[in-house]
């Protein structure tokens, strides 16, 4: 994943509650600051939390024209449920990070598990782990650059959630910078 | 979202609705944004009936006004979408379709079409139904809506589905049109002036029938010069696929696999679907003798589509009801497989 592609198919997967569907939105207004075409699709069950939550984004240079996922790129699962229905892409080589908190690890190519719910309540508050593991995931998938998350982080969080949420963002980053 | 933010630009200052997935998104926008605009107000009404009667009470107050659900709470609103066709009052309502019949589930569907072509509750009348594809026309075709709602006084629907209802792209806003409408109907007072009446109960057959062909004068009119199509890729192509909304998007995916591939296939994308592109799509049949028609349905559009085509061309059909979202994919390999019989597209269904 050292080269920069031309489009990126991101699948953020884990359960209603968990902020994915801020973080898929959060993505995709990360790739159009940097100027690229953009397509985020989310589906939910029908409960506020729980059940398997779904955000998809995809960047690309020119038109999206069918505006879901079909081979995704790189994957984040932050449940058992999500890892239980993605994780066989990871053998297909499509990265997938799972979160080890409430997912049972895995051995196994492209499969990578780090503790992203734990590491975030560590920060100060669990509503983090949806930009703690974005920020793992672009430093992993190289989709955006890290600043440009950081300025919608900005945009969208202001004060302490806003100081809370950088802060995960750059926890996240490290996990693959220097872990 | 973007329905709600194009709305609200294009005038709209009253929002009733009901909340059901998967179109939450709009109530949610227009809870926080309307009381920030002159006039605005939004209600969380007790129930979808209730909603699209309170739209028509506004309506009849003079305020660009909307409602929004899917399909189960379409099925409640369409009295009061008969209502205001009867009583010829502007609205605009929105439906993103999801899995039907009965209360079905919240994945994307196309399974409404019957029901908004064909007016949806009872009684001789239409609504104008637009199929947005994009997230840049539901912008578009929202400002478009309640300018036709107001030209023709008459409620309009904009038909989209789960996926449209859940997803984000980048999109500019085009400058809404000024409002010209007859303001003789509204309802603001009669002042010293004479008492108006906006009903929709007529009892004596006789004016009742007028009325009816009151209103069929004016939906010939509409027939006749609102209808929008596109076409994608039909120059020079030997199969055209006919389909609307995300089902237009999986085709245009589709077709440009099929490019890739060398089959010569193009796209027929009704805009309205009611009025349907007819002629338009009729013509293309001077030229192109093969259609398939793809709909997540076991098959309405295509009942337009025969209307159209019967006699001129081979229509065949592949549909995903239900809720299943193909990729383009597997419509790619439906449409390689009748291509490559030689005898040309054999309809079933």
């Amino acid at each position: 994943m050292n080269e920069k592609k031309e489009r990126y198919e991101v699948i953020l997967a884990g359960s209603g509650g968990q902020g994915l569907a801020l973080a898929g939105i959060m993505l995709g207004e990360a790739a159009m600051l940097e100027g690229k075409v953009v397509v985020q699709t989310q589906s939910y069950g029908i409960a506020s939390r729980g059940g398997l939550s779904l955000a998809e984004v995809i960047i690309d240079q020119e038109e999206i024209i069918y505006q879901q996922v079909q081979k995704p790129d790189i994957i984040l699962a932050l449940t058992e449920e999500a890892l239980e229905k993605y994780a066989a892409w990871a053998e297909k080589g499509a990265p997938v990070f799972y979160d080890t908190t409430l997912a049972k690890a895995r051995a196994g190519a492209n499969l990578t598990g780090y503790p992203f719910t734990k590491m975030a309540s560590d920060l100060g508050n669990t509503a983090a782990v949806n930009i703690l593991a974005l920020g793992a995931l672009s430093a992993a998938g190289r989709m955006v650059k890290t600043e440009s998350l950081a300025s919608v982080i900005r945009k969208h969080f202001q004060g302490n959630a806003g100081e809370l949420n950088l802060k995960a963002l750059q926890r996240g980053v490290e996990l693959i910078m220097r872990p | 979202m973007v329905i709600g933010e194009a709305a609200i630009r294009a005038g709209c200052r009253f929002y009733a609705g009901y909340p059901i997935t998967p179109q939450n998104e709009i109530p949610e926008y227009m809870a926080e944004h309307l009381r920030q605009v002159e006039g605005g107000v939004f209600i969380q009404s007790e129930s979808e009936v209730a909603a699209i009667h309170m739209v028509a009470g506004a309506s009849a107050a003079g305020a660009r006004s909307m409602t929004s659900s899917s399909s189960p709470g379409i099925s409640l609103k369409q009295e009061g979408i008969s209502s205001l066709a009867a009583c010829q009052l502007p609205a605009v309502i929105v439906n993103m379709m999801r899995g039907g019949p009965g209360l079905g589930n919240i994945s994307p569907s196309q399974g409404d079409y019957f029901q908004a072509t064909r007016g949806g509750g009872h009684g001789d009348y239409r609504v104008i139904v637009l199929g947005p594809a994009t997230a840049q026309e539901m912008a578009d075709l929202t400002m478009d809506a309640f300018t036709l709602a107001d030209q023709y006084r008459t409620p309009v629907m904009i038909l989209a589905d789960g996926m449209m209802g859940q997803m984000m792209e980048p999109v500019v806003f085009k400058e809404p049109q000024p409002r010209v409408y007859p303001e003789i109907y509204i309802m603001k007072g009669a002042g010293a002036g004479k008492s108006k009446f906006i009903r929709g109960l007529i009892l004596d057959p006789l004016d009742m029938e007028e009325h009816n062909w009151t209103l069929d004068r004016k939906y010939q009119v509409i027939a006749r010069k609102e209808t929008r199509h596109e076409l994608y890729g039909t120059d020079d192509a030997e199969l055209i696929l006919v389909a609307y909304g995300t089902g237009a998007r999986i085709a245009k995916g589709a077709i440009k696999r099929l490019r890739n591939t060398g089959l010569k296939v193009g796209l027929f994308r009704p805009i309205t679907l009611w009025p349907f592109p007819t002629n338009e799509l009729r013509d293309l049949a001077k030229k192109v003798e093969n259609f398939l028609v793809f709909e997540l349905s076991t098959g309405q559009m295509l009942e337009d589509v025969r209307l159209a085509l019967q006699g001129f061309a081979r229509i065949g059909f592949h549909g995903r009801p239900g809720g299943v979202v193909p990729t383009p994919a597997e419509l790619a390999n439906v449409v390689t497989r009748q291509y490559d019989r030689k005898q040309g597209i054999i309809e079933h269904h």
